[in-house]
């Protein structure tokens, strides 16, 4: 009976549907999981763009946050004191050294000053490039005055002129991919917001 | 094949016929992943769970199996297990599934799962097989989590994310990069066919 023609065709698609069916039971079952550990981790990382302190570290007391002080706009988080706008947060994205990199920029309501920065996604050397996503490094864009920016440089590592950031050591090209795309969209966003 | 005792299958598996240092396959992976004890330690666990329930599941329908898209259906098979992994890791384990994703989806290639389902599974009951695969995947979670040890320790100075060595401590960046996991592995190899062969020529002398 195997030798006939029929057989493995019959045996593949019987196959197929058994563990297609299983798949898609574990998938939709699993579904709602996977969407709120998404949510809340973008949550998260839009209130630390915005340095909003976590009184409440659970999945509800980050929702609750969230949706009391942060608005969204297509792309863009807002982000509310009161009726008051104190900034807003949009994403920048490039290339790094080993893939694309995905992140958020706060930047105040008046764009003089960089908020914060978080990365949503990267697969930069664990340990070198990989370190963008460290406290010590990202501390550095809380409160970082780029009004006087000249030609688009928002971010300049020092020791180069005009620098307000320390480049990663060991990592030169995350660090200056990550400035430059950051400057790119920065400028495309000031640019775009202040035309409007 | 003679019907081996799982005690063999185990010694097999995890010593004299190791996937990694005897065989040299599911080195790929072996390099990508051993910066870190915690990635290695879960993408050994998920190693071993896909290759002992593929191999399980292509050893129970081996006989209604077509020899000639046996290859077809294994592929399926593990694809199936690997996806399983994926999304346990992502409903549950996000951190981890963000640092291991793209490996996590990478271990449908890896050649141990395809090599045991070849030589072990396709010829041995169900219990055996799965047997194989858990002795196989053991014998790669230790590998790498031996490689691992030194690679975190030296690159970062920590153990399972913990600091262990102190501020004198200067990390070695070559550690944290592929080209260390070479070395490692290279000694690795040395070192065990070294003890392995000497056994096997004190026995051939008696």
């Amino acid at each position: 009976m195997k030798k006939t023609f029929w057989y493995p065709i019959v045996f593949m698609s019987i196959l197929t549907a058994i563990f297609t069916f299983i798949l898609a039971f574990l998938d939709v079952s699993t579904a709602d999981k996977v969407a709120a550990n998404q949510k809340f981790d973008l949550q998260s990382k839009i209130l630390y763009v915005f340095d909003i302190p976590l009184s409440d570290t659970s999945v509800e007391g980050v929702d609750k946050l969230f949706n009391e002080k942060i608005s969204q706009d297509e792309e863009i988080f807002i982000y509310k004191e009161g009726s008051s706008i104190e900034g807003y947060a949009f994403p920048v994205a490039g290339s790094g050294l080993w893939g694309s990199i995905e992140a958020y920029v706060g930047i105040s309501e008046d764009y003089t000053t960089l908020l914060g920065l978080t990365f949503i996604t990267q697969t930069e050397t664990p340990g070198l490039g990989g370190r963008i996503e460290e406290e010590e490094f990202l501390s550095q864009f809380r409160g970082l005055d780029v009004s006087q920016a000249l030609e688009g440089g928002y971010v300049v590592y020092n020791p180069a002129p005009g620098g307000n950031v320390d480049a990663i050591a060991g990592a030169t090209l995350t660090s200056k991919s990550v400035a430059n795309f950051m400057n790119e969209d920065i400028h495309m966003f000031i640019s775009e917001r202040k035309g409007e | 094949m003679a019907k081996q005792s799982s005690q063999e299958i185990f010694t097999l598996g995890v010593w004299s016929d190791n996937p990694v240092f005897r065989q040299l396959i599911g080195i790929c992976s072996a390099l990508a992943v051993t910066n870190s004890l915690t990635n290695s330690m879960i993408m050994g666990i998920g190693l071993t769970f896909v290759t002992a329930l593929s191999s399980f599941t292509i050893s129970a329908i081996r006989q209604f199996t077509p020899k000639h898209i046996r290859m077809m259906v294994q592929v399926l098979i593990i694809a199936a297990y690997v996806i399983m992994v994926d999304i346990f890791l992502k409903a549950y384990l996000p951190e981890f599934s963000k640092t291991l994703g793209a490996y996590v989806g990478l271990i449908i290639t890896n050649c141990i799962i395809m090599g045991r389902a070849e030589a072990f599974a396709q010829k041995n009951r169900p219990i055996a097989s799965f047997l194989d695969g858990v002795a196989n995947g053991i014998g790669y979670t230790v590998v790498l989590l031996f490689i691992a040890f030194f690679r975190e320790l030296m690159g970062f100075g920590t153990l399972f994310g913990f600091q262990i060595l102190g501020d004198w401590w200067t990390s070695w960046t070559i550690m944290i990069m592929p080209p260390s996991a070479f070395f490692l592995l290279a000694i690795v190899i040395w070192i065990t066919h070294n003890i392995q062969d000497k056994k096997k020529s004190e026995v051939a002398k008696q």
